[in-house]
């Protein structure tokens, strides 16, 4: 009961927020070019090789 | 309570001031970075807002890690957690799902579970004021996910939810906690039970994380190996 109603709350709840707004721009292919191949793009100088986020 | 117990909530409360202080910078940066790529999202303003709110939930913590014994430390300079390879805008999106899709998530999973048993009225007033807020910072994140899988491919990050993962639980989430860690008196201070946390963490993952992650366009399947491999870990007989 408790996972569906975060789902609800969270999930579906973020996604009327993220797609009421109108979308970005194409002038904003470039950088979408480096969502899509995941790293073509040039980074700020990350030497990471990828971790998470701690919570509570 | 006794000292031991009373250790351990002091130090569950100064660990969450730290939580708390880093995704105070983390959201602040992450709102700048959105707003370079995407200056109409609602993401940015919502952020700057989550910035905000982590700020005053440090505080907050910090006075029950000291009520308890445990004054927190000031935080130090945020980790990076973006995978070299992902080029900036990817990376974005990397940073706020593992932040927010999975962490704040769990986040308010727990403070749910807390809240709905008994507990000393400092740390409930406490708990009330935090879990408001944690929602927001949750939904945001499945708000830029929701976003950017609209306009882009966004199963890359199918790969790196095990890593995610790796980096969001403590160690010994999986095995067998000592008798203090699991004692049901740390409900009453705001702390769940090493039992409990851990199925609660299995819970959000399988009921919102994952479900959540495939809706917008991520494979889940890597994620459930990872939990897979966990959970026979810790239900393996002695």
């Amino acid at each position: 009961m408790l996972v569906r109603k975060l789902f609800q709350m969270l999930v579906l709840g973020g996604a009327v927020i993220g797609t009421a707004s109108g979308c970005s721009t194409r002038a904003d292919a470039q950088t979408k070019a480096g969502a899509r191949d995941g790293g073509a793009a040039a980074d700020a100088g990350s030497a990471s090789s990828g971790g998470g986020v701690k919570g509570w | 309570m006794n000292e031991g117990l009373r250790r351990l909530v002091g130090e569950a409360w100064a660990f969450r001031t730290r939580v708390e202080q880093d995704a105070a910078l983390r959201f602040t940066r992450l709102a700048a970075s959105i707003s370079s790529f995407d200056p109409g999202s609602p993401v940015i303003a919502l952020m700057g807002r989550a910035a905000e709110d982590e700020r005053r939930h440090a505080g907050l913590c910090a006075e029950l890690a000291a009520a308890y014994g445990e004054p927190a430390a000031e935080g130090g300079p945020l980790p990076d957690i973006v995978p070299a390879e992902l080029g900036p805008r990817a990376g974005v999106l990397y940073e706020v799902v593992a932040a927010c899709c999975i962490t704040e998530t769990e986040s308010v999973a727990t403070l749910t579970t807390l809240l709905a048993g008994p507990s000393e009225t400092r740390v409930r007033e406490i708990l009330h004021e935090i879990a408001r807020d944690e929602v927001v910072h949750g939904r945001m994140g499945w708000a830029h996910l929701a976003r950017e899988g609209g306009q882009t491919d966004v199963s890359f990050l199918g790969r790196w939810i095990p890593t995610m993962l790796d980096g969001t639980v403590d160690e010994g989430l999986f095995s067998a906690p000592g008798a203090e860690h699991d004692s049901e008196e740390l409900l009453r201070h705001g702390v769940l039970p090493q039992a409990q946390k851990r199925s609660i963490f299995i819970s959000t993952l399988e009921g919102v994380v994952f479900p959540g992650l495939e809706q917008f366009g991520v494979d889940p399947s890597a994620g459930r190996a990872w939990l897979a491999a966990r959970r026979d870990v810790a239900t393996a007989p002695a």
